[in-house]
């Protein structure tokens, strides 16, 4: 098998002309995904015998929490091929997907602590995992920070790409925080390996949704990527040529 | 240039420039001093508080000397000097933050039997907290200089730097105060001094590496 096209896409030029048709229909693609499983998980799934209409949350609170993590162990490992390999792509994806990232974790929280008010009776605890994801929250801004404040624009890269690699170190303590200690939070919703304990029309719009916000994200990751591409390319023809066009 | 002659100079200029120090110090003990006035001086809050209100006070306070601890270097050039000297950079960063290191945490050692009394510590938690503080803030120093050196390039960098840095302080402090409340409710605490440990020799393997990587990329 050849490696050719995935190396090319290391070049900022190739990224652009390749991906540049693929963002629109990955995002909408997710939207109608995250819509389906979203109306079916919210007006057509049956009832918790527990907690009532109020699990509900878990069609919003699940998707973001996973993307929460997902973005930020990408943001490592582009992190990390960029202090390695110097690829100019890395920085480009650490800038476009960091606001997204911090979103997702911002809204993890904030559903998690509307649905923390009815089944623990507090908006708030300060338990392992509430906790990491808030220290989550915070290493996003840091990124977003430190690469919005530094002027020079290598070491504005190198500073986001080194405290994305750091920050890994804090995705182990969220995902086994609920293992390790005795907290209020509930064990993992979704394994690979285990049939989960739901039931079929419960887990199903999950499902759904979940892979909907993969896909949404995974759009806005491009579109967010291709104009960055363009900014930091300006002076390149092929830029000029993209934006200009056959005239203006 | 030699290892040596550079350990030697460095402690000799933070010697000469005290000012730097001994404002990290007071400001450790003006953030001691807010506590008690501030939520409650009764002995009912301060005893079982006072192992959190240290660690949090000491924390801005090495922040606060760390993060100049690359400017007066990074302003007259000798940054630069170091890393074309030919030695090895990780090795002389390393060799900073041990001059800083010593010549914080050693005042800070003399000052702390007259802290903890103030704050109504229980002496059985005293040595507790000895013992934190020199198995845990290495780890800070470490951790620190990284900040430091990506920041050095800001004039007002102090913010960022303390916005980036400060979430990977929290562990730290969360098996710190751990220990000692461990030890005040006679619960057994190496295991937590032990975490302390992990994390500081973690960063004692990473940080100087990625603190020379910082300083490489800020000064070119």
């Amino acid at each position: 098998m050849s490696w050719a096209w995935f190396h090319k896409l290391g070049s900022p030029r190739w990224f652009f002309l390749w991906t540049k048709s693929w963002a629109l229909p990955l995002f909408c693609l997710g939207m109608v995904c995250l819509l389906l499983g979203l109306v079916w998980g919210l007006a057509f799934a049956p009832t918790d015998y527990q907690q009532g209409n109020s699990y509900r949350i878990i069609y919003i609170h699940v998707p973001a929490a996973l993307l929460a993590q997902s973005c930020y162990l990408s943001l490592g490992i582009a992190g990390f091929v960029f202090l390695v390999w110097r690829m100019k792509m890395a920085p480009i994806f650490i800038n476009a997907v960091a606001p997204i990232g911090a979103v997702m974790a911002l809204m993890a929280l904030v559903s998690g602590a509307i649905w923390g008010k009815p089944t623990w009776g507090t908006w708030w605890v300060w338990d392992a995992r509430l906790t990491s994801v808030l220290v989550l929250f915070l290493l996003y801004m840091g990124i977003i920070a430190i690469q919005n404040t530094l002027e020079d624009i290598v070491l504005a890269d190198k500073a986001a790409a080194l405290i994305s690699v750091l920050g890994l170190i804090n995705l182990p303590i969220i995902k086994y925080s609920v293992e390790w200690w005795n907290t209020l939070h509930q064990a993992a919703t979704f394994t690979l390996t285990e049939k989960p304990a739901m039931p079929v029309e419960m887990w199903m719009p999950l499902l759904i949704s979940v892979i909907g916000l993969y896909l949404v994200v995974a759009g806005l990751a491009l579109w967010r990527m291709q104009s960055y591409i363009l900014e930091r390319e300006h002076r390149a023809s092929w830029v000029k040529q993209e934006v200009v066009g056959d005239g203006l | 240039m030699t290892y040596f002659s550079y350990f030697k100079a460095e402690f000799l200029v933070l010697l000469r420039r005290k000012q730097d120090v001994i404002n990290a110090l007071l400001f450790f003990i003006t953030v001691i001093v807010l506590f008690p006035l501030g939520v409650s001086p009764s002995p009912i809050f301060l005893a079982p508080a006072a192992g959190g209100i240290i660690w949090c006070a000491l924390v801005l306070a090495i922040l606060m000397a760390i993060e100049s601890m690359f400017k007066e270097d990074y302003n007259d050039g000798s940054l630069e000097q170091l890393v074309v000297s030919g030695l090895s950079l990780p090795l002389l960063v390393l060799l900073k933050i041990l001059v800083l290191w010593s010549v914080i945490v050693i005042p800070l050692l003399l000052m702390l039997p007259l802290l903890s009394a103030m704050l109504y510590l229980p002496e059985g938690s005293f040595w507790v907290l000895v013992a934190t503080l020199l198995v845990g803030s290495p780890s800070l120093f470490l951790i620190g200089a990284i900040g430091s050196a990506l920041t050095v390039s800001l004039k007002q960098g102090a913010m960022l730097m303390l916005l980036v840095i400060l979430p990977f302080y929290l562990p730290v402090v969360v098996f710190a105060t751990g220990a000692i409340k461990a030890a005040q409710e006679g619960l057994p605490y190496s295991g937590l001094l032990a975490m302390l440990l992990a994390i500081s020799l973690l960063s004692l393997v990473l940080s100087p590496v990625m603190t020379a990587i910082s300083v490489k990329a800020s000064v070119n």
